[in-house]
């Protein structure tokens, strides 16, 4: 089988974890090259047998054997690497948010529609084995008609306010997540939806003009009605749960623990606490993702999440950044006029 | 301890359930019920006085509490004819769905100087009383987040449907109290979505069957509410409470509490079927705390006011729902606001 020749653009933390996914899980991937505006650790990119570490974006561009990139830099530089790898004719894997501004994504979509390659965005929880079965169940008829969707997503720790304040905030940053597994799994639109914010965790997160608790409710296309609850810190581990209720029944995604040991004694009955961050609990789905690019790439099969997921979830962003601050329902049809940029809460 | 006699104006479902508590209860003697719609013949039995008149019960020195089972409308009017004539009592939720006549009922019930607890079952029930202990005793932290599920196994009746005050009124009202209950703080504000998903039948009737909820509560805290008026697979009942510290939650019980394993999969018990199969502890545990608290001289667990609160955030929702915008349930509490 030939394998994908991919270069790797931004390698911090994510970076680091797709290019070890694809030398390690994905056989048909060939990782050549990895770029970053820092020296990339030599002894990293040797255990991996990457032949080519560089900090110039053209020596990735230009080499006429790489045929897809993975954008894995700050999101501020996503869209002009999207158009820059685009023109350069490879086809792309792009981190989420691709921006934080519809009109830009949308930009970035027609650079890869004139190119003629492929973008995948990366909403890894599509590719979960949870979320792709309870999908399936949907698809299924296994609830009926969808009545109500919910999503508890909780981080384990505040960030440090440092990324709070280049992270586009909260709904876009975090909750973005939770509006595309609303779409993914109801296949249907967010319609409206209405936004409350607090901050609960963090006062420091407030002063940099954020919000660390907030519970959005939502109207779909379809009729049904959805649920999402985010914070910024659990104390408890990476809260992740999912819900979808209907005419038949319902399905729901627990969390996933590091083991099933349940240890009981008179103090208690104890068991694991969730896995401690999205890397492990999204593990499977950070390789499934991948790989199903790669696969794309190969087969010239449709990506499964492409630009267009990315600018719905964006816009739910800025329709809950406008519900917040207005104090109001939203429609997601209304003009978006506050979505100059992800900042400000 | 005192033996407390007491009565019941309503013998429907709830009458009745209230009745046969009462009459395996120690320090409670259940003298007579009254309802004019009722026949008695299979039952309470010869030991309990049965009569079509609410008088005979209210009008009896020997009484010394009542409890108000009869349908809605006229819980208001019977509370008050219980106070003044001196009796304690027991009224089924809600008082009324007009905020004022409650304000007037509650007015009525003190200057008698008479006892009111309010059938706010959930809060007696062990396992959302656990929850509420560990929220109080700090095992939580602050409380930053209260989720709740209720949906009903089916459907009422559109008759029922059409009397029952509305979804909001009727089932949500003690998930607004459960909210206030285990965060003891105040829904502030509140905004809803409703739909009609489960039945048009309940759309063509004026009200809605699905709904969810979000409200700011005023330590700060949000909450939200999920419901919906038919879960296939039974009485869905979970609430959780999110703080600094962590969260608790509590699951939906089962009848048997087993798991069977097989090559079909690993298949778990539906949850209890509906309110009375779940909540029958509560039943009994919330009138034990109202005859305490006649002995006792003390305050009721769930009082008067308790239920004006929770009507006025019904309200509240009711409008939100009606002009689709956040209502604050403070508005609702000023006098002569009324807003159906």
């Amino acid at each position: 089988m030939k394998q994908t020749t991919v270069g790797v653009i931004g390698i911090g933390r994510i970076g680091r974890m797709h290019t070890e996914n694809l030398v390690h899980a994905v056989p048909d991937a060939y990782v050549k090259a990895v770029v970053d505006l820092k020296q990339v650790d030599p002894a990293w990119a040797d255990g991996l047998g990457i032949p080519v570490r560089t900090t110039d974006l053209d020596v990735v561009l230009k080499d006429p054997e790489i045929e897809a990139v993975v954008i894995t830099a700050p999101s501020g530089r996503h869209v002009e690497l999207i158009r820059r790898a685009a023109a350069a004719g490879k086809h792309i894997f792009c981190e989420k948010p691709v921006a934080f501004e519809p009109g830009l994504i949308e930009q970035a979509q027609a650079a890869v529609a004139a190119a003629g390659v492929k973008l995948q965005v990366g909403f890894n929880r599509r590719f979960d084995p949870g979320l792709l079965r309870m999908w399936l169940g949907v698809r299924a008829g296994e609830v009926g008609e969808i009545h109500q969707l919910r999503v508890t997503n909780r981080d384990p720790k505040a960030p440090p306010v440092d990324f709070v304040k280049r992270s586009g905030g909260l709904f876009f940053d975090f909750a973005i997540h939770d509006f595309d597994t609303m779409r993914f799994l109801s296949g249907s639109e967010i319609v409206e939806l209405y936004a409350l914010g607090a901050v609960l965790v963090d006062p420091e997160i407030g002063k940099a003009g954020d919000i660390d608790t907030a519970v959005i409710t939502l109207r779909l296309a379809n009729g049904a009605l959805g649920v999402i609850d985010c914070s910024r810190q659990t104390n408890y581990g990476y809260d992740q749960r999912f819900e979808v209720f209907g005419s038949k029944g319902s399905i729901v995604v627990e969390n996933t623990t590091p083991t099933t040991v349940v240890s009981s004694s008179k103090g208690g009955v104890v068991g694991d606490k969730p896995h401690e961050t999205f890397v492990e609990r999204y593990r499977e789905a950070f390789i499934a993702e991948v790989a199903a690019f790669v696969a794309s790439v190969r087969e010239g099969l449709p990506v499964r999440v492409g630009a267009e997921d990315a600018v719905a979830a964006v816009k739910a962003a800025g329709a809950a950044r406008t519900s917040h601050q207005e104090h109001r329902p939203v429609r997601l049809s209304e003009d978006m006029k506050a979505t100059s940029g992800g900042q400000g809460q | 301890m005192r033996v407390i006699t007491a009565g019941i104006l309503g013998a429907g479902r709830i009458g009745k359930i209230h009745a046969n508590n009462l009459m395996a209860m120690a320090g409670v003697r259940l003298k007579a019920i009254a309802d004019p719609y009722a026949d008695f013949k299979e039952w309470p039995g010869a030991a309990i006085a049965t009569s079509k008149n609410p008088e005979d019960v209210l009008k009896d020195p020997e009484i010394e509490a009542v409890l108000v089972c009869s349908p809605t409308p006229s819980h208001a009017d019977f509370t008050d004819a219980a106070a003044r004539a001196g009796k304690h009592v027991f009224c089924e939720k809600p008082i009324a769905v007009d905020s004022e006549r409650v304000r007037a009922t509650l007015e009525t019930v003190k200057r008698s100087g008479v006892k009111l607890q309010e059938g706010f079952n959930r809060r007696f029930d062990p396992t959302f009383a656990r929850v509420r202990r560990a929220v109080a005793d700090g095992e939580v932290g602050d409380v930053q987040l209260v989720r709740i599920t209720a949906r009903d196994p089916a459907a009422p009746p559109i008759e029922y449907v059409k009397s029952s005050g509305g979804m909001f009124a009727d089932m949500t009202i003690h998930d607004f109290d459960m909210v206030r209950f285990l965060s003891g703080s105040e829904v502030e504000e509140v905004h809803a979505y409703g739909a009609v998903l489960v039945d048009p039948a309940i759309g063509l009737a004026g009200d809605i069957d699905t709904a969810v909820i979000s409200m700011r509560l005023s330590n700060g805290a949000l909450a939200v509410i999920e419901n919906s008026r038919q879960a296939v697979f039974g009485y869905d009942q979970r609430i959780e409470v999110f703080g600094s510290k962590g969260g608790i939650e509590a699951f939906n019980e089962t009848p048997a509490r087993t798991v069977l394993r097989s090559g079909a999969g690993v298949r778990h018990e539906n949850p209890l079927y509906f309110f009375l199969e779940r909540y029958q502890r509560s039943f009994v545990i919330e009138l034990e705390a109202f005859f305490a608290s006649i002995r006792g001289d003390r305050e009721p667990p769930a009082g008067g006011n308790d239920g004006l609160m929770a009507l006025l955030v019904v309200l509240a929702a009711r409008q939100s729902l009606i002009e689709n915008r956040p209502v604050r349930v403070e508005k609702l509490a000023s006098p002569g606001h009324k807003k159906g």
